[in-house]
């Protein structure tokens, strides 16, 4: 009778508010978040408040707050991006990887480091 | 001689008269006897046709009359058409000849819904047991990848499971889920989320104390009648307007879930017949819920009975229904000590409200989350600096001591003291020092001057 794990009880599609995609640009899941000063409107949403105040000592990427929020990521996007429509998050995309670092530019600068000393 | 004559003559005709009296008069008496006899004759003609009619009557009108009143209690059921005709007992017989078929029509309809439950019962057990795998196929997935139609895909199972659910409990199924001891709010958002139309449900907690949770046996059984509730709140309103649910705790009464609408309302009857299935009657028939089958008030009023809430409904100030589910104080219990609320449970009102007093609402809560963090995982997690204020020059903070003991040391209170100790000893070598005769330095330690022999050997 019992299938696996109890089913739970909070499902994570209840933030996306029975939207489809989030509304504006897509965040990746290592995009940065970053707070801003505007202070949230006392209607605000529990899971919105709680991802302000996570913000709140610094900076995180979206599959960090996933994490402390205990939420996918694809739920945690929709917050992110609300959110940052109305001002309250920043959002940075991810830097790329390093692949492409230039070597003679870090070979360059590493002369110009020992220049200095 | 004459005289003999006449008198034989006179006895002769008295004689001829009195025997033709006497003919007339039997043929009298049998002419009434005849009339009698065929009078008596056409009355039980009369009421042979009489008794006919009303075995018509009973073969075409009451038998089908009383089988039909059975599902639809309005409809009429007609009597004996002329109750004089037939005498008292064949009246008789007839009502019970109704009455038979009307048990006997009760009994059958009985025996076939029981068996229409038991075969909807194994198959929506076997449903749901597939829904509730499905489930955790799709939670699995949502945490692997970022598609957020997995989100979609996974409310369209949640819907199924509730229905599957519903028909189960209209069974006389169990359940077919246990649970913990369960935060109330949690469990309203949990029958939040099975709902159609779940955007427009809007949850005001008004718990004096957040951690009132459900005892585990009624925990699920409530989520689904108050999923029932909210999908009725939802379905009968116009997609424009919010369905409110308010979470009161009244002291020892327990604690009431008041969910308004906004939507058309109810008629008298409709009405009549949501409180008649709210107060949980001891059978409901599968056949008694109408075409397309309205299972919600049914599944609500049998959930009342097997677990002790109780409901109500009546017109809401708001223009639609309002409904009432009571949670009795003996299926509550507080949870001790279990930080693992919900991010999406509504925190209490009063709580919101003496935020913005504050101006900081983040005082309490940003300490809330650290040491749940240290808590829950045993992993290390990454810390984050706070942002650097202006003032504090930004030194390169020289090697980290090894922390001996446990303290829990800020980076940035590290940071900090190793700033103070450099900048003392900074100042102390630019003062000019006069009182320091030159021959101190001869009176310092041996160990100490190695100790900065090695620190000169380390340098270059």
């Amino acid at each position: 009778m019992s299938a696996g794990p109890g089913r739970r009880l909070i499902p994570a599609y209840l933030v996306t508010g029975g939207r489809t995609r989030p509304t504006g640009p897509a965040l990746d899941r290592l995009a940065v978040l970053v707070r801003t000063d505007t202070a949230l409107a006392p209607d605000t949403g529990s899971e919105q408040r709680r991802l302000c105040e996570l913000l709140e000592p610094g900076a995180l990427t979206v599959v960090e707050c996933a994490a402390h929020l205990d939420l996918p990521v694809s739920a945690t996007v929709f917050l992110a991006t609300d959110l940052a429509a109305s001002g309250h998050l920043h959002t940075r995309p991810p830097i790329p990887s390093a692949g492409g670092t230039d070597r003679s530019l870090v070979e360059r600068l590493l002369v110009g480091l020992r220049s200095l000393h | 001689m004459a005289w003999i004559v006449a008198l034989a003559a006179v006895v002769t005709a008295v004689v001829a008269v009195v025997r033709s009296q006497n003919a007339a008069r039997d043929a009298h008496v049998a002419w009434a006897r005849a009339e009698l006899a065929e009078r008596q004759a056409k009355a039980a003609d009369a009421r042979t046709v009489a008794l006919t009619d009303e075995i018509r009557q009973l073969a075409r009108k009451r038998i089908p009359a009383a089988a039909l009143a059975l599902s639809h209690p309005s409809a009429p059921v007609p009597g004996l058409r002329e109750a004089a005709e037939i005498d008292g007992g064949s009246a008789t017989l007839l009502t019970e000849a109704v009455q038979a078929a009307r048990a006997a029509v009760v009994e059958e309809r009985q025996r076939v819904d029981a068996a229409a439950r038991a075969a909807m019962r194994g198959t929506s057990a076997k449903i749901q047991s597939l829904l509730n795998q499905s489930q955790q196929l799709l939670h699995e997935l949502q945490h692997e990848y970022d598609d957020p139609r997995i989100l979609q895909l996974d409310f369209r199972n949640e819907l199924a499971l509730r229905r599957t659910q519903a028909t189960a409990v209209l069974c006389d199924a169990w359940p077919g889920l246990a649970r913990q001891n369960s935060p109330l709010v949690e469990i309203v958002l949990g029958a939040q989320s099975r709902v159609a139309g779940y955007e427009r449900i809007k949850v005001a907690n008004h718990l004096r104390d957040e951690w009132l949770a459900v005892v585990a046996r009624a925990a699920e059984p409530l989520a689904i009648a108050l999923a029932e509730l909210l999908a009725n709140a939802t379905a009968y309103s116009h997609p424009d307007t919010d369905v409110q649910v308010t979470v009161q705790q009244s002291g020892g009464r327990g604690a009431f879930l008041v969910i308004d609408d906004a939507g058309i309302g109810m008629d008298d009857d409709a009405l009549e017949r949501a409180r008649a299935l709210l107060a949980g009657p001891s059978e409901v028939l599968l056949t008694e819920l109408g075409d397309p089958p309205q299972t919600g008030f049914a599944v609500v009023g049998r959930l009342v009975v097997q677990y002790g809430f109780s409901c109500h409904i009546e017109a809401s100030p708001f223009g639609g229904m309002r409904t009432i589910l009571r949670v009795p104080a003996h299926l509550l219990t507080v949870l001790q000590d279990d930080p693992s609320l919900s991010a999406l449970a509504p925190k209490p009102v009063h709580a919101h409200t003496a935020a913005p007093a504050t101006a900081e609402p983040t005082a309490p809560a940003a300490a809330e989350p650290e040491p749940a963090v240290e808590v829950r995982t045993e992993l290390p997690s990454r810390r984050r600096r706070a942002p650097r204020p202006a003032g504090v020059r930004s030194t390169p903070a020289a090697p980290v001591p090894p922390a001996g003991p446990p303290a829990p040391r800020t980076p940035e209170q590290a940071e900090a003291s190793w700033a103070a100790l450099q900048q003392g000893t900074l100042s102390g070598r630019s003062a000019p020092a006069p009182a320091a005769p030159p021959a101190s330095e001869h009176d310092e330690d041996p160990n100490a001057r190695n100790a900065r022999n090695d620190e000169g050997d380390d340098e270059t």
